[in-house]
């Protein structure tokens, strides 16, 4: 029993520390990607290129004052922050980041808990995601607060329907719903040299997912939550020291899990990237860390495409986000999935 | 055993919160909370998938009507209308006769249904097969529900020219 | 089994949101004044209060969405449904027929102009 504990919280630890601890890096990332993209230098005096910027940010922040305005709900306006971390780290906790793997005399499983349906939590848990922000600029008590939650909670709940259309189009390309399979499905090449990846297999859906992730976790070109020239900061317009920084951290987390999900569904997951299998399988723990290293090698590409996609696109007018989900992605979706499930069904006769 | 007793007082104290709440916000994320306890009861019987599909609708969905209701229109103005009505009256004494009767029936008919049923996510996959092919009907028959649903909020809610409409009369008083 | 880790899980993720707002309230100084305690209106004073009406659009969405959602949660047992089974005919006809529901629901809401947001 004490076993199994330590078992499991030492997962909780890696998969904790797997987006905290790349935090810091990924703000710097998106700084000097930013100051890159717009011909500018970017944070480069705090150590060797800068890279000591985020912790000195972090050290800014612990020291900041608290301030509690007096206008705001105190019980829902200090449990914002921790309802927005704690959601936004939730579907790390059956997210894979490697293969199951044999450790002495038995078969390791990486998330935290293993369930063929792991997927669906997954979801069920990132579409609890719009509570921290409503709760947040309920709590605050200031128009502009409320604007902010109110905005991002109808667009986080208009783009999760296409995202969820081209969720079930994958599960039934798949055949299955457990992510190990989903990411064995994805594991070698067509023609010997394509990967054997979901995306080449639904782009549409990819697409549509693709759009979902920018939509749910409030980034640039869908972040209308905090657009700064209609509402200054959006729902976190009254946080101040650490519990801002808590939401920063959970908007990241939601990225991160939800590129995660993405790249599970169609970059193959933490299958080897091509290249990287040319390395030969002499030791059981290489094929493991080959497969952390794929992982976190994909993610850190789709965390530089929405750092890119961030300082090159600009922001959308409320009305145009809200057609584009609901009269552009949600029937693209619909259609998709009719033509999926008719073509899979007739090829198979 | 410890989680059953835990999870049950949890969904009890949220759902009694629900409605001794004086605030309208509080009971409504009491109800997300009484909701989620639901889930995590589902979670520990062994089914994940019945406890995601309570997330994604219950609490995602139809708790987050609820709790954008309150916040839109600000219901907090009414929080102490606490007077007690003939009708408040009646509906109480409706109700706990219909708590009692369900009691009733559980207690008497001590129901089989709950114990019949292994639950797990394996015999998750039993239920879909049952569900796609005896009950096939009714389940389709539940979107011609959920699409005269659509019909209704539309039509209550207001045609565009409707809430022009309305934005005008508003605007002309305000003008006044 | 799975329980228990999604409780650990629960709680450690508590825990590390407590410990971050506690370091931040015991290091943080504390100054309090008038124009700190105020509603931020970008320093203006405030206008208003912020419990007033909001758009009956954001409501109109929400209640939407929970149609359209449970529609699409329904099809996640029929996917998983699918992939065990036999009769599969019989499960495309009715998936063809949901979907042709699903699809008169969509247009009726498009058409009556109810998502439209003003430009």
């Amino acid at each position: 029993m004490l076993e199994a504990i330590i078992e499991i919280i030492i997962k909780t630890a890696v998969i904790m520390a797997f987006p905290l601890g790349a935090l810091p890096l990924i703000i710097h990332v998106e700084r000097r990607g930013a100051a890159f993209i717009q011909k500018r230098v970017g944070p480069n005096r705090v150590g060797p290129f800068g890279l000591l910027q985020p912790l000195a940010d972090v050290a800014k922040f612990m020291f900041k004052e608290e301030v509690h305005p007096s206008h705001v709900r105190p019980f829902f306006y200090s449990a914002a922050p921790l309802i927005a971390l704690v959601v936004a780290l939730l579907p790390l906790a059956c997210i894979p980041i490697m293969g199951p793997f044999q450790f002495f005399d038995r078969t390791v499983y990486p998330e935290v808990f293993r369930s063929d349906m792991g997927i669906f939590f997954a979801f069920a848990a990132s579409a609890l995601g719009s509570y921290g922000i409503l709760l947040a600029g309920w709590a605050s008590n200031n128009k502009y607060t409320m604007l902010g939650a109110l905005r991002a909670c109808a667009q986080m709940v208009s783009y999760e329907l296409s995202l969820s259309t081209a969720v079930v189009a994958m599960i039934f390309i798949f055949g299955t719903n457990d992510i190990h399979l989903m990411v064995d499905w994805q594991t070698g090449y067509w023609f010997g040299f394509i990967p054997k990846w979901g995306v080449f297999v639904q782009p549409v859906a990819a697409m549509l997912f693709l759009v979902g992730i920018f939509a749910e976790s409030n980034r640039l070109p869908f972040d209308l939550a905090e657009g700064e020239s209609e509402i200054v900061a959006g729902y976190h317009l009254e946080y101040s020291s650490m519990k801002f920084a808590i939401f920063f951290m959970a908007e990241y987390v939601h990225m991160i899990a939800l590129s995660a999900l993405f790249i599970i569904m169609f970059f193959g997951g933490y299958s080897v990237l091509p290249g990287l299998d040319l390395i030969p399988l002499s030791n059981p723990f290489i094929l493991p860390l080959l497969q952390v290293t794929s992982l976190t090698i994909k993610i850190a590409l789709m965390i530089w495409f929405f750092v890119w996609v961030r300082w090159t696109f600009p922001r959308f007018r409320y009305d145009q986000l809200m057609n584009l989900g609901w009269e552009r992605l949600l029937p693209l979706g619909i259609v998709n999935l009719i033509i999926t499930v008719l073509f899979v069904y007739f090829r198979n006769q | 055993m410890a989680y059953d007793i835990l999870l049950t007082i949890m969904t009890m104290v949220f759902a009694l919160m629900v409605v001794f709440s004086k605030k309208t916000v509080v009971a409504a994320f009491s109800l997300l909370m009484t909701l989620l306890s639901i889930a995590m009861i589902y979670f520990q019987l062994g089914t994940v998938f019945l406890a995601a599909i309570q997330v994604l609708v219950n609490a995602g969905a139809i708790a987050i009507l609820f709790v954008f209701v309150m916040m839109l229109i600000n219901l907090e103005q009414f929080q102490n209308n606490r007077e007690r009505s003939k009708s408040k009256l009646i509906i109480s004494i409706l109700t706990t006769l219909i708590i009692l009767g369900v009691f009733s029936l559980i207690i008497n008919n001590n129901i089989e249904v709950l114990s019949a049923v292994n639950i797990s996510d394996n015999s998750m996959k039993t239920l879909f097969d049952k569900l796609f092919t005896e009950y096939y009907l009714p389940f389709e028959m539940a979107t011609v529900l959920l699409l005269a649903a659509l019909v209704a909020c539309i039509v209550i809610t207001g045609s565009e020219k409707g809430i022009k409409q309305e934005q005008e009369k508003l605007q002309e008083n305000l003008n006044e | 089994m799975e329980f228990l880790s999604f409780v650990i899980f629960l709680i450690l993720a508590t825990a590390l949101g407590l410990i971050l707002m506690f370091i931040s309230n015991l290091l943080g100084q504390k100054k309090k004044t008038v124009r700190k305690n105020d509603i931020y209106e970008s320093g203006v004073n405030p206008v208003g209060s912020a419990t007033r009406q909001y758009d009956i659009k954001f409501f109109l969405t929400a209640i939407l969405f929970l149609l359209f959602d449970v529609e699409i949660v329904f099809l996640l047992p029929w996917a998983i449904a699918y992939n065990n089974a036999t009769n599969t005919g019989f499960l495309i006809a009715g998936f063809v027929f949901f979907m042709a529901v699903l699809l008169v629901g969509y247009i009726f809401v498009i058409n009556s102009k109810a998502l439209k947001w003003e430009e």
